[in-house]
């Protein structure tokens, strides 16, 4: 019995040394490992064994199968490794079918990033018109017929009566007319500025509007959120600075500046946003009884907090729409 | 506008404030200051040298090799003046200097084969005057070595601040110096005026009479005779100089020197001008002429102020003094009126006459009507020191209905519910009178508060709220970090829009901006243009009545840049006049927002397994008809086709709600293209947008999956060329099976062998029920039924 184990352990050994293709392992399989091979025939022969012997081979036998099975598992796994068999072959450094997907303009993605961190403070978002009354643009929002602050904004007059509105908060004046405080809404859009364009200016940018009103608002609470959204928007480590500043619908006014610097240039403070607590003259002219309520209002500019932030600085590259600009972002 | 330290140290004393500091206070309490020039600074390495020989320049006739001591060792120089000569004290810029001219740093330098180390400065180089002829030379008695700065008595530093229109208080080194004094809570001086007065009265020398007292309620008045008119004293020129103005003699000087110490605006008359010795103020007469000092000849209207002699008038008031009356090098008495014009009356004449001087931008924001007197005295006594004059006794004042201060009331209380801090009532009382606004009835609750004629911005309790906090300190006042949230709905009107782009962005958008502004005649071609009437130039005159140009201007442009394929698209508003009158109301032009998606160059490019295709029409209607089934509105809206040219398209089609149209598109017709120097095909279509909002869809549902297979058969029939594929979609559509759920068409064949004009549709139908498996018998009778119709209604043979 012995005798029979070593000489099959030492044919298959063999055998499966000078195996060359899969066909040839069939072929050992049947002989040695198949129903009717060489291994399941001495376990036969096992079963005839006494009592007394079957101790002193069972052992032996169970190695042997396993053995073999395991050495056989081994090749016919090297063999099976590649699906296509052996010596297929595919230039796999050829380039890609390419997949275009588009993209959203880099203002709209600025404008999303900073609406959904108001939505998150229970702002509403609401849009009006570009073309303008006086009234709503200017009139409405305190600014005297006559006054000096109406050429702090140089603008497009369609008619004595009408204008391409140069800020967006003509917006607060439609709002406030129509809904009753508490309010808490921004206001994006586009707006216009009778300036020449260059670098630094151009005719139109856009524009997001902030206004919460309601019986306790304070400015505390303005600075608060304000501060907030800089650190959300531009990280926790900004550098920025309150200053009092003039805006007819708002009393008190500030203007907020971040610290930039330009790559390779000299830090400076740059106006980012204009805010303050509404003017009870403005929250008077849409019935609202500034005794009772307050309220403050904001206004940035998207192009200039974008141009801060991916280091632009042209503002005319937002409008040439250059593709290769637009697949940028 | 440009205030000079030196000069505001005359009204507050700033000893041991840095500039730095008093540029962060001024501008973290309303003043802001754009930049900070330290003239020391700019005079770096600048120090007086003096010229001990001269010699000629070897290699070049016209320069010379000076040996110049700079105080410290002697060096040697070349230079190219012709001036410069042994034994002169120089202006000497060492290696290291900055020359402020050009912002050249020197270094050292050979110059035709001789070492310069450094450079002999002259006026103009140093920016201190125009004079290039030749080096500056400096009085003999100045050590060598001393700094340029010391030396020139260049020591100032210039603040640049920018005052907000509300701030006319603030447009002088005396108003700059309040706001000092009440954020360092120090004194405040205004130079005392003491004068020899003539004998003589003011009044015996001229006579004064307002005509019109609403544009001109005070005019006030001095005499200065016997004046001599000559250059101004150094300290003068220095301190004009310092602030950007030029000096031109000691009269014109100290008018200009008084309006900006204290803001009050002046103007000296050659008295013996002035017809009859006569001021009149009033309006001017409609469409006369004026010739102002500028020497430019202005057209009036009938409400522009003028200032009169006796038979014409000699200065436009509050703006500009006339030709006719301005004083010369032979003036001998002057006449200065220190006024209080009416702020919108100045800034109407202003305007139309397109003029902006100093005193207009003072007069038209609020002067203060109480200094008249004290700036008039002022000009008369340093005229009088400067030319040697006599001032006559007293002044002519003419003020009938005197401006009275007001009186607001401020409480405490409000002052926390505005800011959201309680500011110690001691700080808000302290920070009131330092501004000049009087506390004048202090109660447990308020204070009364008088505010002077010159606080035009402050009438109300808020307005000096924002006095108190800005004095105070807003980084005093706490960032409050809580905040409540509301728990009604959220409203957002721009997500309809949001969620266009998002759609277009997933089939490969990009996504542009235009410029809203064209030029008319563009404007004319998509529409009828609004126009504004005061364009920057007439490329920008209209906004947009359509998105095309904007969308065929960025595919211009991006060709050139070899950027030929391209899916884009914009969103934006659209204005169209309604009528042709002019815009009165807002039912006279029509704003909507409106989505242009545009399509060019290749749908699929060349590749190493691929043809290229171009972009044709079925791919802007597949992006059309994609989009319309994302906002859910395909079973709520019909298509028409059109094969011939609507506006600037061809091969149109139209998406249509209730017979009305919300879209249409199609292919740009090449003319147009042309003009926007396009060569390639463009397929371009356009939404109404707010059409589109108004229009609700159906509510999305979820629709249960298909439970039992689906039988697919196809068939393909031939008929005649001109049948299009929608009418014989809709015959099978039509034919009655309630089996059929989805048709189609998966081939297209033309070929003489069918015959001629003849093409082949082959269809793939899919037949379910929601309810059972079908069987086959079941669908036969369906398909036979709709092969039979097909055949029948467009004369068709079934294929194969």
């Amino acid at each position: 019995m012995l005798d029979k184990i070593n000489l099959i352990q030492s044919g298959f050994d063999q055998d499966i040394q000078n195996v060359k293709s899969l066909d040839d392992l069939e072929i050992i399989r049947i002989k040695y490992l198949g129903r009717k091979g060489n291994i399941a025939e001495l376990f036969e022969e096992f079963k005839t064994l006494s009592k007394d012997e079957k101790p002193k081979y069972g052992q032996t036998l169970n190695i042997l199968k396993n053995n073999c099975q395991s050495k056989f598992d081994e090749v016919i796994s090297k063999f099976e490794a590649p699906e296509n068999g052996a010596g297929s072959y595919a230039d796999l450094t050829i380039p890609p079918r390419v997949r275009e997907i588009g993209t959203s303009h880099i203002l709209t993605q600025t404008l999303n990033e900073m609406k959904s961190i108001f939505k998150g403070l229970g702002f509403s978002v609401y849009e009006g018109p570009e073309l303008e009354s006086d009234f709503y643009n200017f009139t409405a929002l305190n600014f005297p017929p006559d006054h000096p602050a109406r050429d702090m904004q140089d603008t497009f007059f369609v008619t004595p009566e009408f204008v391409l509105r140069t800020h967006t908060s003509p917006v607060q004046i439609r709002l406030m007319e129509n809904k009753k405080p508490p309010l808490r809404a921004i206001m994006p859009g586009k707006v216009y500025r009778n300036e020449a364009i260059s670098a630094k200016s151009y005719c139109l940018f856009h524009q997001v509007e902030g206004l919460y009103v309601d019986t306790d608002v304070t400015f505390a609470e303005l600075k608060g959120i304000l501060v907030y959204f800089l650190k959300q928007f531009f990280g926790a480590d900004i550098k920025f600075r309150f200053r009092p500043s003039f805006f007819p619908f708002t009393e008190p006014s500030m203007e907020v500046d971040i610290w930039w610097t330009p790559e390779g240039k000299q830090g400076r403070w740059m106006e980012i946003l204009g805010c303050g607590m509404v003017d009870p003259n403005v929250l008077k002219n849409v019935n609202i009884d500034p005794e009772i309520y307050t309220g403050y209002a904001f206004g940035m500019g998207v192009e200039r907090i974008a141009m801060r932030k991916y280091g632009i600085d042209d503002i005319r590259v937002f409008f040439d729409n250059d593709k290769r600009f637009l697949k940028q972002f | 506008m440009l205030i000079s330290l030196n000069w505001l140290k005359n009204y507050i004393n700033l000893d041991g404030i840095s500039p730095e500091e008093i540029e962060h206070k001024l501008s973290t309490s309303g003043l802001e200051v754009e930049e900070i020039t330290d003239q020391k600074k700019i005079f770096d390495n600048i120090v007086v040298g003096y010229v001990k020989e001269k010699k000629k320049h070897p290699n070049a006739d016209k320069l010379s090799v000076c040996l110049v001591n700079d105080g410290i060792e002697d060096l040697s120089v070349v230079c190219g003046a012709p001036n410069v000569e042994a034994g002169q004290k120089v202006i000497f810029a060492k290696t290291g200097a900055v020359i402020p001219s050009n912002g050249m740093k020197l270094a050292k330098v050979k110059l035709r084969g001789e070492v310069s180390n450094g450079m002999i400065c002259s006026e103009k180089e140093l920016m201190l005057g125009d004079d290039h002829s030749g080096i500056m030379v400096l009085d003999n008695n100045i050590k060598e070595g001393t700094p340029v700065s010391e030396a020139l008595l260049m020591d100032d530093v210039i603040f640049e601040i920018s005052v907000t229109p509300n701030r006319q208080d603030a447009l002088s080194h005396y108003g700059i110096a309040r706001d000092l004094a009440a954020l360092y809570n120090k004194e405040l001086k205004l130079p005392e005026i003491k004068i020899n007065e003539d004998a003589k009265p003011a009044s015996s020398y001229a006579s004064i009479e307002i005509e019109n007292t609403n544009a001109c309620p005070r005019y006030s008045a001095k005499v200065v005779t016997g004046v001599e008119i000559k250059e101004s004293p150094t300290w003068l020129k220095k301190y004009l100089k310092a602030i950007g103005a030029r000096p031109i003699n000691n009269v014109v000087d100290v008018t200009n020197f008084v309006l900006h110490e204290i803001g009050q605006p002046l103007h000296a008359f050659d008295l013996d001008f002035l017809v009859g010795s006569k001021i009149i103020v009033k309006n001017a007469e409609e469409n006369s002429a004026f010739v102002t000092l500028d020497s430019k000849k202005r057209k009036l209207k009938s409400s522009d102020l003028m200032i009169c002699d006796g038979e014409k008038p000699v200065a436009v008031a509050g703006v500009m003094g006339g030709e006719n009356s301005e004083v010369t090098e032979k003036t001998k008495n002057i006449l200065i009126e220190s006024a209080y014009f009416n702020p919108s009356s100045v800034r109407k004449t202003a305007k139309h006459l397109g003029l902006s001087t100093d005193a207009s931008y003072r007069f038209e924001r609020g002067c203060n009507p109480d200094i008249t007197l004290y700036a008039a005295n002022r000009a008369a006594q340093l005229i009088a020191e400067l030319g040697n004059g006599k001032v006559a006794e007293g002044e002519i004042d003419i003020y009938p209905n005197p401006i009275k201060p007001i009186k607001v009331t401020l409480r405490f209380a409000r002052i926390e519910k505005i800011l959201g801090i309680d500011v110690p009532k001691d700080d808000v009382i302290r920070i009131l009178n330092n501004l000049e606004l009087k506390v004048i009835k202090q109660n447990e609750n308020d204070v009364l508060v008088q505010v002077p004629p010159f606080r035009h911005d402050i009438e109300r309790e808020i307005d000096l709220i924002e006095e108190v906090a800005r004095i105070y300190g807003y980084d005093k006042i706490p960032n409050i970090e809580k905040i409540i949230l509301p728990l009604d709905i959220k409203v957002d009107q721009s997500e309809f829009t949001g969620n266009i782009r998002d759609i277009f962005i997933a089939l490969g958008f990009n996504e542009i901006i235009t410029n809203s502004l064209l030029n008319d005649l563009n404007a004319k071609k998509f529409g009828n243009p609004v126009s504004v009437m005061n364009p920057q130039n007439s490329e920008m005159s209209d906004p947009r009545p359509s998105l095309m140009h904007g969308m065929l201007s960025t595919i211009s442009r991006n060709l050139k840049v070899k950027e030929k394929n391209l899916r884009l698209f914009e969103i934006g508003h659209v204005f169209q006049k309604l009528n042709d009158g002019p815009i009165k109301s807002f039912a006279d032009f029509s704003e909507e927002e409106h989505l242009l998606f545009a399509v060019t160059g290749n749908a699929i490019n060349v590749g190493w397994d691929q043809k290229e295709r171009k972009y044709d029409f079925y791919d802007l209607k597949g992006f059309a008809e994609e989009f319309i089934r994302n906002i859910y509105l395909d079973n709520l809206i019909s298509y028409s086709y059109n094969n011939s040219q609507i506006a600037h398209l061809e091969y149109t089609y139209e998406v249509l709600f209730k017979k009305e149209t919300l879209g249409a598109g199609g292919k740009v017709v090449k003319p147009l293209l042309k003009e926007y120097d396009i060569e390639h095909e463009v397929y371009i279509f356009d939404f109404n947008i707010s059409k589109l909002k108004e229009i609700i869809p159906l509510a999305k549902k979820f629709t249960e999956l298909l439970k039992y297979p689906k039988v697919i058969r196809d068939f393909a029939f031939v008929l005649d060329k001109k049948i299009d594929s929608l009418e014989v979609e809709t015959t099978i559509k039509n034919s009655g099976s309630k089996l059929l759920k989805n048709i189609k068409l998966f081939d297209i064949f033309e070929s003489d062998s069918l015959g001629e004009n003849k093409k082949s549709l082959a269809y793939q139908l899919d037949f379910y029920d929601e309810g059972k498996t079908l069987t086959e018998e079941e669908v036969d009778k369906d398909f036979w039924n709709i092969i039979e119709t097909v055949k029948k209604r467009h004369n068709a043979l079934l294929r194969g």
